[in-house]
């Protein structure tokens, strides 16, 4: 067992060192580089030289790479050019206030989505199963910033209930971010519990197939027992790793979501970080969410493996 | 009914009405600020990151524009210059107090002003004012200002949005506290956040009609449209293609105004075949400026121009006319010995939204006389160090600029931003004369002079100038549809709902 979190563990640092290379090289093959790129116009002459000079691009790429890749094994993340501040400090907050509305939208869409999933498999085919089902279809299908659009609309302007964009600092206090974060969350939380919902749908359907719910079923136990006893848990462990990805996607998700609503998270810090071109701030932020990606599939695998024995034979 | 029952509803209702006295409502104006500095704005107007959404409102010059552009006395009453116009002196506006309740007086003018110079602020605007040697404090409501050459038109240098007089000595912190003598003062500042202002109960024109007014970071500008629907905003800029979201509600107002930005195709002058004038005369005069703004930014939405790069508000722009002729720049490419036609190559980059199409439609116009264009696009990144000012044909794109700032930055023979290489004996007297003569009228004459000849010989081809766009709340009053560095702040008011 402890091997293969090992094993598990090592490949997905080579992931990490392969995502770092490729954002590293991405950015290198773009026309121009972070000065022409930062200063514009002015970008000219000495101006250019001497923003080289400091930022030391005037040396082989290989040799920035080996000492960025250093300093960031170190916890130093560098400076971002535009903002003139360490690149830990500003997206430290913004990871947090990203966290936030990850957290709100995870904890109402799971719970959600379980609950929805188990009673459209337990009513397969019934009318709730067909509405259930087309509406998340619906939700699956319309992209982040059209019903993020139309939830504002409805809720912002027509109903006037809350506030359409989130108009809060990046420093507030957590308690403002939740409330704050209830239009953006709810966009989040319609595609995640979507995709999830399905997902237990179907392997709600597996399980009430299976031999050992047809033996309850003989054996007369109640149905209650049936579904909360032997379907759901069985059901929850195909559902697990979807969850994991639908998490991973999560960070994809934000930085539409967190753009139309102004949220100041790691999305929409993204998105300026592009339009300023402020490359060594992308290029953290970048490997920010690769990190996320890995760390969340890598949890998911080893929380697979340790509810369910049978995964773990494939050990030699 | 019990009595007690009464009792409650009269008390409740008492309480309605109480809540609801229109009387009592603070007047909040609310804008968004758009982060383009990413939380680098600073208070200090100079700075290369200003944060010029506030600093418009805090700050105030010496000489503002009035409504038709021309200069007008702000913190200065009067001024005048010697016969050379090698010294201009400024009679100042007297019982000005600053935000922290200092007086305003000459030091004031001359530390400002002197500041500016300073080459560890790396500020846009020390090559705008260069020609100022120093400034002298004759009493306190009296500053002169001393030039190392003639300039006649150092009022209307003064009108730049950013030179806004700062506290004697206060240099190093005025970039956080941003103390000024302007309409309303600095509550709280976090360019990332929300920075607040308040209304200067002492201001000299009268306290602003706001009570205060609200700054939100709103980088995105679909999000800022939501917000502004959202009744989140008082007051948003907008770009062409967000009017209908706007148009047919009664609940917004939206304004279009002269702003002076252009997009221009450069001709290098100085690179084969473009250093014969009537190739870069043909290449201009075959296009159609009024079908070419239309396609570009529709009806109404700009001023057609004849390659003047003054904005079409501004008191020294030359009034030409120059209808589409195909026939005349046919003859000058044959005269120039292209009897058969051109071969061109223009380049362009996706840098800002229509600077493609830009070229697009220049491509088809010209195609009528001749002039086959190719279009090469370049990549955006990397496009003013590698292409601009490199290509032989190249866009270009400008914000506005006060005509004597931009005909001398950017045509006069061997200036930093001379992006046609241009250089004309003539054309350089014509700014010298103007900068030298002290009547208005007759530096008007000569500013028009070097524009007529850029017109018929210059390397740039600039066919309109574009308008902006903002929309207001329907409550707002008091704000004209006129440029931001125009806007009365202390005027504007909000009617009661």
């Amino acid at each position: 067992m402890l091997a293969l979190i090992l094993r598990r563990a090592g490949s997905s640092l080579l992931t990490l060192v392969l995502v770092s290379m490729l954002v590293f090289v991405g950015l290198e093959a773009m026309p121009g580089d972070a000065c022409t790129a930062h200063l514009g116009r002015d970008g000219k002459g000495a101006v250019l030289e001497a923003c080289r000079e400091r930022m030391g691009l005037n040396r082989p790429a290989a040799e920035r790479f080996i000492e960025w890749g250093g300093r960031l094994l170190q916890g130093d993340l560098g400076t971002s050019m535009q903002r003139d501040k360490p690149i830990a400090e500003i997206v430290g907050w913004r990871l947090r206030n990203t966290i936030v509305l990850s957290a709100v939208a995870v904890l109402v869409g799971i719970p959600l989505a379980i609950f929805l999933g188990v009673i459209a498999g337990l009513r397969r085919d019934g009318s709730l199963d067909h509405l259930i089902s087309s509406l998340s279809i619906i939700a699956m299908t319309i992209p982040e910033f059209i019903s993020a659009t139309i939830l504002i609309l409805i809720f912002a302007v027509s109903l006037g209930w809350t506030s359409g964009v989130v108009t809060i600092g990046y420093k507030a206090p957590v308690m403002e971010l939740v409330s704050a974060s209830i239009l953006p969350a709810a966009t989040l939380t319609l595609i995640l519990a979507a995709h999830i919902m399905r997902m237990v749908r179907s392997s709600v359907i597996d399980v009430l197939d299976s031999d050992y719910v047809l033996m309850a079923r003989l054996k007369g136990v109640p149905r209650r027992q049936i579904v909360w006893r032997h379907v759901v848990p069985n059901s929850l462990l195909p559902a697990i790793s979807v969850i994991g990805l639908t998490i991973a996607w999560l960070l994809g998700g934000v930085v539409i979501v967190e753009s139309v609503f102004n949220y100041p998270g790691l999305g929409r810090l993204a998105v300026d970080a592009v339009g300023d071109r402020d490359l060594p701030l992308v290029q953290a932020i970048a490997l920010l969410f690769g990190l996320t990606y890995v760390v969340t599939n890598l949890l998911s695998d080893l929380v697979a493996l340790f509810l369910n024995p049978r995964l773990r034979t494939f050990r030699a | 009914m019990t009595a007690a029952r009464v009792f409650t509803l009269a008390l409740l209702l008492g309480t309605i009405a109480f809540a609801g006295t229109p009387a009592m409502a603070e007047k909040l104006f609310k804008r968004a600020n758009d982060l383009s500095y990413g939380g680098k704005e600073s208070l200090d107007p100079i700075s290369p990151n200003r944060f010029y959404e506030v600093n418009d409102m805090i700050y105030s010059r010496l000489i503002r524009q009035d409504d038709n552009g021309e200069p007008a006395p702000e913190l200065a009453v009067s001024w005048s210059a010697n016969a050379t116009a090698t010294e201009w002196t400024f009679k100042l506006q007297d019982g000005v107090k600053f935000h922290d309740g200092s007086d305003f007086d000459a030091a004031d003018v001359k530390y400002t002003i002197e500041r500016i110079k300073d080459p560890a602020l790396e500020s846009p605007v020390a090559s705008v004012l260069d020609f100022i040697d120093h400034v002298e404090v004759v009493d306190p409501l009296t500053a002169k200002f001393v030039l190392s050459k003639p300039h006649s038109g150092l009022p209307l240098l003064l009108m730049d949005y950013r030179v806004r007089m700062i506290r004697d000595g206060s240099g190093a912190e005025v970039k956080k506290t941003g103390i000024g003598t302007g309409p309303f003062k600095l509550e709280s500042y976090d360019p990332e956040g929300q920075t607040v202002l308040v209304a200067n109960e002492n201001y000299w024109e009268g306290r602003p009609k706001l009570d205060k007014v609200i700054f939100t970071a709103i980088p995105d500008s679909e999000a800022r449209n939501q917000a502004m629907l959202g009744g989140q905003l008082n007051y948003n800029t907008l770009t062409l293609d967000q009017i209908p979201l706007y148009k047919d509600n009664s609940g917004f107002i939206v304004q279009n105004y002269p702003a002076g930005g252009w997009f221009g195709l450069v001709f290098r002058t100085d690179t084969a075949p473009y250093t014969d004038p009537k190739i870069r005369k043909a290449m201009r005069i075959a296009v159609d400026r009024t079908e070419m703004m239309k396609l570009m930014v529709g009806d109404g939405n700009g001023m057609t121009g004849c390659d003047q790069p003054v904005k079409a508000n501004d008191p020294f722009r030359a009034k030409l006319d120059c209808p589409p002729d195909i026939e005349g720049a046919k003859k000058l490419l044959a005269e120039a010995g292209y009897p058969d036609g051109i071969d061109i190559e223009v380049h362009t980059a996706d840098l800002e939204p229509g600077m493609v199409q830009f070229a697009e439609v220049y491509q088809q116009q010209v195609a009528k006389a001749g002039i086959r264009a190719k279009i090469t696009l370049a990549p955006s990144d990397g496009y003013w160090d590698d292409v601009w000012m490199k290509a032989p044909v190249a866009m270009t794109s400008w914000s506005a600029r006060p005509a004597d700032q931009i005909l001398n930055e950017a045509y006069r023979s061997g200036s930093s931003w001379n992006e046609s290489y241009y250089a004309n004996k003539s054309y350089d007297e014509e700014l010298d004369k103007a900068r030298a003569s002290i009547d208005l009228n007759e530096a008007r004459k000569h500013y028009q002079e070097a524009q007529r000849i850029l017109f018929e010989e210059g390397g740039t081809f600039i066919p309109y100038q574009q308008n902006g766009l903002r929309v207001l709340t329907a409550d707002v009053t008091g704000l004209k549809p006129l440029d931001e560095d125009y806007i009365r702040w202390h005027l504007v008011d909000m009617a009661d709902q």
